[in-house]
C-alpha cells in the first residue's frame, strides 16, 4: 500500500478518537472552534483545488458558500416554523423537507451547478479579469440574497436553524474533501492542472482542453465550498447576505497562499493556524483589554511569510514525511519538481 | 538564576490568573460586544457603561449580600462567526445572564445559544422589534423596537408640524434603515398623509445633489422629509439639504442622534431637524445627569452617544432583577426580568408588559434649532 494511503487511513481512528474526545470532554466553546477549524480546512483545501492545482485566481468561494447555506437552511427549515417565518415563500417551496446530510448534498451540488454556468461565462477571462469577475459573481449572489425578501427574508437572514454542525460531521467531509483533492492531484487529470498553472500554451500544445479541465476545477471546488456552507450554517444557526463577504474570501485566499499554493498539506495546517491563533490571543485581549491584537499579530505573520517564503510554507509540494520513501521518482507524482533526482 | 527568574515569573502569572478565585462567589455576567471592526465605535461605548454599571454596584457593597459581579468580555469583531464562539466561550464560564450587540446580525447568532441553555440574554442597542419573538422567552431589550420610534415621529409630524405631505429619504444598504421607513410609511398612511416622494441612496454616499433636485421638483410640495440614516449620513444629509436653500422640516429616528448634525452643517444652517430617540439626549432626569458624572468621572469624557448609557441600563436591568428574585439562578432570573415594570433606567423606563417582548419605553422627540437639541415631548406607546 502506498504510504499516504496509509497515513490517510491512521489519520480516520485518530480523527475519530479527537472527535469522540471533543464532542464528549470539551467545552462548547473548544467545540465550535474545532468546528470552525475542520470547515476552513474545508474551504482551504477545495480552493486549493481551484487556485492552487488549475491556478485560477478565484475570490468566488463565499458566494458558492452562500448557495450552499441558504438551499441547506431551507431544505432542513422546521415545517413547523415556516410559515411563521417566512410567510411569502413560494407554495412551492413550502413542502419541501429534507434530513441533514441530503440537505447538504443538494446545497453542495446546487452550488457546483452555479459554478458550472459560471464557468461556461467566465472561465474565457485569464488571470486577474477571472478575480474581478467571480468577484462581480459574490456581489450578485448578496445582492439577490438582499432582494429576494419572500425566500431569504432579505438582510435579516435565516434564524433559529438547528444545530446540526458537530465534529463528526465536519470532520468527516474535511475528510472527503481531502481524500478527494488528494486523488485528483496524484492522477493523470491533477497533472493535467498542474500543467495548465505552469504553461497552458504547452498543456493545450499536449492535448489538455483548457477550457474543460479549468470548468471542472471551478466545479468541484464549488461542490465542497457548498458544503462547507451548508456545514457553517448550521454551526452558527444563522445565516444572512453579509455572512458570506468579500472579507471571507480573502482570509480563504491567504490560508491558500501561506499553505502553498497547490500543497493540500499546507492549506490543512493553514486552515487550524488561522483559526487557532486568533483564539489564543483572547485571553490576552480579554484580561488586559487590548482587543485586536490577534488579527495584528496574524497580519504580521502574513507578511513575514510572504517576504521569506513568498511560495507557501510548502509551495506546491507535499511533505516527504506524508509521501515517503518514492516522492524523488518522476513517474509518481508531479511533486518531484524540485526535489533531488 | 535565568531558570529561578522564570520560575518567579510563572508563579505571579500563576498568582495574578487564580486572583479572582479568591473572592467570594462573583456573579458572572458576559458582555459580547464589537470592539474591533465596523461596530466598534456603537460597541465601545455600550461595554464601557456596562462597565461603570459593574463598578458602582460592587462599590456599594454588590448584590444579594455582598456577592458581587464580574462581567466577562467576549469580542464579537463585527463578525458573526466571532459572535457565535464568543457567545458558547462565555457560556462555558457559566455565566448567569448575556448582555450585548447594536446591531441584530449578531444578536441573531449568539442569542440562541442562551436560549437554549435558559440563560437570559439583554440585548443593549438592537432594536428589532420582532427579537424576542424570534429568539425566544430569554431575549430581552433594553431600547424600544423600530416600530415605535417611527411611530413616535409620525405623530409629531403630523400632530405638530401639521405635515399633510411628506417624502421619504431611505438608506437602502442596512436593514436598520429599511425597517425604520417602512414603519414611518405604515404609521403616516393610517394618519391620512400622503407620501410624495421616495427616493433612495446607500451607506457611504457622500453627494445627495440629484435627491435634492427631485426633492424641490416634487409636486405636490413636501411639508417634511423623512431622512432613514445612521449618523455619517445624518450630517451630510441636513448640510446639503439647507445649502440648497430647502428648509422644510427634517425628521429622522435614533440615526440622527449624533454630534454630526450640529457640527457637520454648522449651527446656522441645523434648523429645524427633529428626531426621535432614546430618552437621554438633553434630558434633566436626575439618573441621566447622575449617569454622565460618573461616565465623566470614570473615563474623563463625557458618554460618546446613547449607546453607552444603554449599556450601563442592561446591567442595571440586570441587578435589579437579582435583587427582586433574591437569587442569581438563571430561571428565577428570567422570571424575575420578565416581570419588570417601571424600572427607571437611564434611558427611560422599562416596563416589559406587552406579548411582543418589546419594552413600553418613552421614546424622546427631540428638536434642533439654530444648533440647539431641545426636547419637545416624551411619546409613549399604547399598552396594548
Amino acid at each position: 500500500m502506498q504510504r499516504p494511503l496509509k497515513l490517510f487511513l491512521t489519520l480516520i481512528p485518530l480523527l475519530a478518537a479527537a472527535g469522540w474526545l471533543t464532542q464528549t470532554h470539551a467545552d462548547e466553546y473548544l467545540l465550535a472552534v474545532v468546528c470552525f477549524a475542520g470547515i476552513n480546512m474545508i474551504l482551504a483545501v477545495s480552493l486549493n483545488l481551484t487556485n492552487g492545482f488549475t491556478g485560477l485566481f478565484s475570490l468566488g468561494h463565499p458566494a458558492f458558500m452562500a448557495i450552499g447555506g441558504y438551499a441547506t437552511a431551507l431544505l432542513t427549515f422546521s415545517l413547523d416554523k415556516k410559515p411563521l417565518f417566512l410567510p411569502d415563500l413560494p407554495a412551492w417551496m413550502v413542502p419541501l423537507h429534507l434530513p441533514f446530510f441530503p440537505a447538504l448534498l443538494v446545497g453542495g451540488l446546487l452550488a457546483a451547478l452555479t459554478a458550472m454556468v459560471l464557468g461556461a461565462c467566465v472561465l474565457r477571462l485569464k488571470g486577474h479579469y477571472l478575480a474581478v469577475a467571480t468577484m462581480g459573481f459574490l456581489i450578485i449572489v448578496q445582492v439577490l440574497l438582499n432582494n429576494s425578501e419572500a425566500i431569504t427574508r432579505g438582510p435579516l437572514g435565516l434564524n433559529g436553524l438547528e444545530d446540526y454542525t458537530n465534529a463528526w460531521w465536519v470532520f468527516g467531509w474535511a475528510l472527503v474533501t481531502i481524500y478527494v483533492c488528494w486523488k485528483i492531484k496524484f492522477s493523470s487529470l491533477g497533472r493535467a492542472l498542474l500543467a495548465m498553472r505552469e504553461d497552458e500554451m504547452a498543456a493545450g500544445a499536449l492535448g489538455v482542453n483548457l477550457f474543460y479541465y479549468r470548468n471542472f476545477a471551478l466545479t468541484l471546488g464549488a461542490f465542497f465550498a457548498g458544503i462547507a456552507g451548508g456545514l457553517w450554517a448550521h454551526l452558527i444557526t444563522a445565516v444572512t447576505p453579509g455572512s458570506f463577504s468579500l472579507i471571507m474570501s480573502f482570509t480563504i485566499v491567504v490560508m491558500v497562499v501561506v499553505g502553498g499554493t497547490g500543497s493540500i498539506t499546507g492549506s490543512c495546517l493553514a486552515a487550524i493556524f488561522f483559526t487557532v491563533i486568533v483564539e489564543a490571543f483572547r485571553p490576552l485581549e480579554e484580561n488586559f483589554g487590548i482587543y485586536g491584537v490577534g488579527e495584528i499579530v496574524t497580519s504580521l505573520i502574513l507578511i513575514s511569510i510572504l517576504v521569506f517564503r513568498p511560495g507557501g510554507i510548502f509551495g506546491s509540494h507535499e511533505p516527504g514525511v506524508i509521501l515517503g520513501s518514492n516522492h524523488t521518482s518522476k513517474s509518481v507524482n508531479p511533486n518531484s519538481q524540485g526535489a533531488n533526482p | 538564576m535565568k531558570k529561578s527568574l522564570i520560575t518567579l515569573a510563572a508563579l505571579v502569572l500563576a498568582v495574578f490568573l487564580a486572583a479572582p478565585g479568591f473572592c467570594a462567589e462573583p456573579i458572572k455576567i458576559g458582555a459580547l460586544y464589537s470592539l474591533t471592526g465596523g461596530m466598534s465605535s456603537i460597541d465601545t461605548p455600550s461595554l464601557r457603561g456596562a462597565q461603570l454599571a459593574v463598578k458602582l454596584i460592587n462599590e456599594n457593597g454588590g448584590l444579594l449580600d455582598g456577592r458581587k459581579i464580574e462581567l466577562i468580555s467576549a469580542d464579537a469583531k463585527t463578525d458573526q462567526k466571532a459572535a457565535a464562539i464568543g457567545a458558547k466561550k462565555l457560556l462555558s464560564k457559566g455565566v448567569i445572564a448575556g448582555i450585548g450587540h447594536s446591531d441584530p446580525a449578531f444578536v441573531l447568532p449568539s442569542a440562541p445559544r442562551f436560549q437554549k441553555k435558559g440563560i437570559p440574554f439583554v440585548t443593549s442597542g438592537a432594536t428589532l422589534p420582532t427579537l424576542p419573538k424570534m429568539i425566544g422567552d430569554c431575549m430581552f431589550m433594553v431600547p424600544f423596537g423600530d416600530d415605535d420610534q417611527s411611530f413616535a415621529i409620525a405623530d409629531y409630524s403630523f400632530k405638530v408640524l401639521k405635515v399633510k405631505n411628506f417624502a421619504v429619504w431611505t438608506d437602502n444598504s442596512m436593514d436598520f434603515t429599511k425597517t425604520l421607513s417602512r414603519f414611518y410609511k405604515q404609521r403616516a398612511k393610517e394618519l391620512g398623509m400622503n407620501l410624495v416622494l421616495e427616493d433612495f441612496f446607500m451607506m457611504g454616499d457622500k453627494d445627495f445633489s440629484a435627491q435634492i433636485a427631485r426633492l424641490k421638483a416634487a409636486d405636490p410640495k413636501p411639508d417634511c422629509v423623512f431622512v432613514s440614516s445612521i449618523p455619517n449620513e445624518a450630517g451630510l444629509t441636513t448640510k446639503q439639504i439647507r445649502e440648497n436653500g430647502l428648509t422644510l422640516p427634517i425628521v429622522s429616528g435614533d440615526g440622527f442622534d449624533t454630534e454630526l448634525i450640529v457640527s457637520v452643517p454648522g449651527k446656522e444652517l441645523a434648523n429645524d431637524v427633529y428626531f426621535s430617540t432614546h430618552t437621554y439626549r438633553a434630558d434633566s432626569r436626575p439618573e441621566v445627569l447622575e449617569f454622565v458624572e460618573n461616565y465623566k468621572k470614570e473615563y474623563g469624557v463625557p458618554p460618546e452617544n446613547a449607546f453607552a448609557p444603554l449599556g450601563y441600563d442592561a446591567i442595571a436591568l440586570i441587578a435589579d432583577a437579582i435583587t427582586r428574585a433574591g437569587s442569581a439562578d438563571p430561571a428565577d432570573l428570567k422570571a424575575s426580568l420578565a416581570k419588570t415594570n417601571g424600572f427607571q433606567a437611564v434611558t427611560g423606563t422599562i416596563s416589559y408588559t406587552r406579548p411582543s417582548g418589546v419594552p413600553v419605553k418613552g421614546v424622546s422627540i427631540i428638536s434642533v434649532k439654530k444648533g440647539n437639541y431641545t426636547v419637545e415631548e416624551i411619546w409613549f406607546p399604547e399598552t396594548n
